[in-house]
């Protein structure tokens, strides 16, 4: 009889414990494998029909912004990234845009309609939104000088990222020496390698995702 | 004029019929493969849905790359980890069994065993409970041997001890027994109570079970409540075995793999007829999405099976995919040129060559198809619709549409059809 009254109270430790762990954590935080690691490597057409490849920028910060023109969210975006380009294009930022799921033609209009210098290239069968485990536009993805990718940004940019990230990466030196590469750079105060989705955003799918 | 809008619905579904014929390739291994692999990636863009089961851009581009990696000759384990090396484990629809993880698999194993240690003690008691019952309703139950005291046993007789106690001390008042009568008696009764105490206490360290019976006791228990007992808990345990196979029956169906192209979520949009009420353009909905993929299956497993070849084609037609129509058509026209069952399918090709401007072609296939089935009530449409509309033979569409009139399934709406006879009418005697 004994084991039978500690039976229930018992076995609700370890629900308890499994509660306390789960409720504890961020749901909006989905890890990325991805920062730390190398950008991965692309080399597509670019709305102008050109050729452009990721590693042809080796050595200089990046910003590869995936986007499309059927993206509400990007519009709001590309104000931050005109900024961006305004401010520091000069001192060595580069700016790719990856145009996803969409058409050149819309994407040309789109640029024409709302300005951007940077090239912009067509990403047909999403074989490199893949690559870069795209969950939907728009996403920002920050390379250092050593090619290591080191930030993803879920969601628009806003000028607080931007300032929050590219003039380190521009002090950074072209062997990486000085650049935040370490996932306890990359993530400052979250845990290391997460990312984070900002709220209410919508994504290609309208949806939140959820871990 | 009244019929152009047959000619802008075939032309609108040819355009339409981007999906090439190959989707009906029979499955090799690789594709099989791919849907394995497919259904074990989760779509990023999509709420709990795989790749395999989301119609979204993202995941068919994803199930392309799943394709290819498993062409170029990567094992689905070496497609998992690339997929996880890009998006995390997040990824996978089937968390590994490792780490914390492992939780999600020992945890309802864990549930599974409790319940069972507790469904297996309540049984117990129960039936302790119900022997017990069962022993003190018989009438004039003989005594246990001395051998297996019963608790019961033993309770009834401290009861009777007790009661024995109080009748000698009434007797006692009463004047009716002795001072030494009593104390003889009271000795004897109160050292076989405490005997029977022993016992008990004894016979509650071994069976802890049986020391607590809940409610009334059970040497008061009537047959009749007995048998209410059993029922209430036959009932129990038909509830709970009821409950038990719900929780089985819904886990299967939520586990199963999606039938292909079966409702992914809620209720999807398809898109309404053309307006007008035209009748061969049919309302088409998740319905006959679910019907074609069966029939598909079908036809997979046995591409002879000339009903479903001609179902699917019907099908196919009412969903503007002309192209593949075609495809199960002629397939059916091959196997069986001569059947009556294949009028149907030499109609379907009447209607897509018409729609396509091969207005000669049409009419011969029509007529084949009215050949095999005089009164195929499509065949006897189309036919009318291209000689009112295509050929302008005004007395052969009357005559033909006549037919059709007479022929038309109940469910069909006459009234366009009608307006065209009369319309073929008037030309024919006005002629």
């Amino acid at each position: 009889m004994k084991w039978q009254r500690w039976a229930i109270p018992v076995s609700g430790v370890p629900v308890l414990a499994l509660l306390a762990w789960g409720l504890t954590r961020d749901a909006r935080t989905v890890p990325s494998p991805l920062p730390g690691k190398p950008a991965p490597g692309f080399a597509l057409q670019t709305l102008a029909g050109d050729s452009l490849r990721l590693r042809d920028l080796q050595g200089q910060v990046v910003l590869v912004n995936f986007w499309a023109s059927w993206c509400l969210a990007c519009r709001a975006e590309h104000r931050v990234l005109l900024d961006a380009a305004r401010r520091y294009q000069h001192q060595g930022l580069r700016i790719v845009g990856v145009v996803y799921n969409d058409s050149r033609d819309n994407a040309r209009a789109w640029i024409a309609e709302r300005g951007g210098d940077w090239p912009n290239v067509l990403d047909v069968g999403s074989h490199t939104a893949i690559q870069y485990g795209l969950f939907g536009v728009p996403e920002t993805f920050f390379i250092g000088r050593d090619g290591r990718l080191v930030y993803k940004q879920i969601g628009p940019l806003d000028d607080g990222v931007v300032e929050q990230w590219v003039p380190r990466l521009l002090a950074g030196t072209p062997d990486g020496m000085g650049a935040p590469t370490t996932a306890e750079h990359v993530t400052e105060g979250r845990s290391p390698g997460h990312v984070r989705i900002s709220p209410d955003f919508p994504t290609a799918g309208g949806t939140v995702r959820r871990q | 004029m009244g019929s152009r809008w047959l000619v802008t619905a075939a032309l609108l579904s040819l355009s339409l019929a981007a999906a090439p014929a190959a989707a009906q390739s029979p499955d090799s291994g690789l594709e099989a493969k791919v849907r394995d692999v497919a259904a074990s990636l989760r779509c990023p863009v999509c709420q709990n849905l795989s790749i395999e089961d989301s119609p979204s851009q993202l995941a068919r581009d994803m199930k392309q790359v799943v394709r290819q990696r498993l062409a170029a000759g990567e094992t689905p384990d070496e497609v998992r980890r690339y997929f996880i090396s890009r998006y995390g484990e997040w990824v996978l629809t089937k968390p590994r069994a490792a780490g914390v993880n492992l939780s999600v698999w020992l945890l309802p194993l864990v549930a599974l065993l409790g319940g069972a240690v507790v469904v297996w003690t309540a049984v117990r008691r129960w039936v302790r409970q119900g022997d017990a019952a069962r022993l003190a309703a018989a009438p004039g139950a003989p005594a246990l041997p001395a051998s297996a005291p019963d608790a019961l046993e033993l309770r009834a007789r401290k009861a009777i001890l007790q009661a024995s106690l109080q009748e000698l001390e009434s007797e006692f008042a009463a004047g009716r027994l002795a001072a030494r009568d009593l104390a003889a008696l009271r000795q004897r009764d109160e050292a076989e109570l405490a005997t029977v105490h022993e016992a008990l206490k004894r016979l509650k360290k071994e069976t802890p079970e049986t020391a607590k019976p809940r409610g009334e006791p059970a040497a008061q228990r009537s047959p009749v409540g007995a048998r209410r007992l059993w029922s209430a808990r036959l009932g129990w345990g038909a509830g709970l075995a009821a409950f038990a196979l719900v929780v089985v029956l819904s886990l299967r169906g939520s586990l199963a793999p999606r039938p292909e192209g079966g409702t992914i979520t809620g209720t999807q949009f398809s898109s309404g007829p053309p307006p007008g009420d035209m009748e061969p353009v049919q309302q088409t909905g998740p319905l006959d999405s679910l019907r074609i993929t069966q029939l598909e299956a079908r036809v997979r497993r046995d591409s002879t099976n000339v009903p479903a070849l001609i179902e699917l084609g019907h099908l196919y037609l009412t969903q503007g995919q002309l192209q593949k129509a075609v495809v199960v058509d002629t397939l059916a026209i091959r196997l069986q040129p001569d059947a009556e069952g294949t009028a149907e399918a030499f109609a379907h090709l009447g209607m897509i060559l018409w729609g396509a401007g091969q207005t000669e072609g049409a009419l011969k296939a029509l007529d084949k198809a009215l050949f095999l089935h005089p009164n195929l009530p499509e065949a006897l449409l189309y036919r009318g619709i291209i000689l009112f509309a295509g050929v302008r033979d005004m007395p052969a569409a009357a005559q033909t549409l006549e037919r059709y009139v007479e022929v038309a399934p109940l469910d069909a709406n006459l009234g366009r059809v009608k307006g065209m006879l009369e319309a073929a009418r008037k030309a024919s005697s006005g002629r």
